[in-house]
């Protein structure tokens, strides 16, 4: 008897751990609109940190701690944009330049 | 819509993108585990539904600046 019931306890359990996953996964906002899914990027980045010590206590490890790196990608990025643009915005009037310097000095050897 | 609205939808465009893929991923995992005998084709769906899922949120996000919506009044 037992040997029948298996099969179908083993898929019940299967479908109970499947609907669990997608229950929780629906209920956290993971699946819904943008702002749903960013609220809960928030929870889990601020969640991390006290999650993080509680294995580290447990496992009686000490990670070493994270450097405080001062860089920003965004920041980088946009002053590099900003600088590109200037560049190529100055690059005619420089070019003129460089070249009459260049004829001014060519005219200056050859007097 | 102004640049500081743009930015805001397009940084909630990014993180819902990781939320949605990492769930696609995870639920992909998990069916691919217990019902298809750990094929490597339900992680890849469920990674693809989740990205998809998160660009029509994203046009939705974007296009709807620009749609009338149902709680405003329209003169005729």
């Amino acid at each position: 008897m037992a040997a029948r019931i298996l099969p179908v306890l083993k898929l019940a359990t299967k479908v109970t751990i499947a609907g669990g996953a997608l229950y929780v996964a629906v209920d956290y906002g993971l699946l819904g609109s943008s702002e749903q899914g960013s609220q809960a990027l928030e929870k889990a980045k601020a969640a991390i940190p006290p999650a993080l010590e509680e294995w580290m206590k447990y496992f009686g490890v000490e990670l070493p701690t994270m450097p405080k790196i001062e860089f920003s990608p965004v920041e980088s990025w946009n002053s590099g944009v900003r600088w590109t643009i200037s560049s190529l915005s100055e690059a005619p009037t420089k070019a003129s330049d460089y070249t009459n310097q260049g004829i001014q000095y060519l005219k200056d050897l050859t007097k | 819509m102004s640049e500081k609205q743009l930015g805001k939808k397009v940084d909630r465009c990014l993180a819902d993108g990781a939320i949605k893929l990492g769930t696609g991923l995870g639920l992909g995992i998990v069916f691919s585990v217990l019902f298809f005998k750990r094929h490597t084709w339900p992680i890849s769906f469920g990674s693809g539904a989740g990205l998809g899922m998160a660009y029509a949120n994203c046009q939705n996000d974007l296009r709807s600046h620009y749609l009338l919506h149902k709680s405003e009044k329209v003169g005729l």
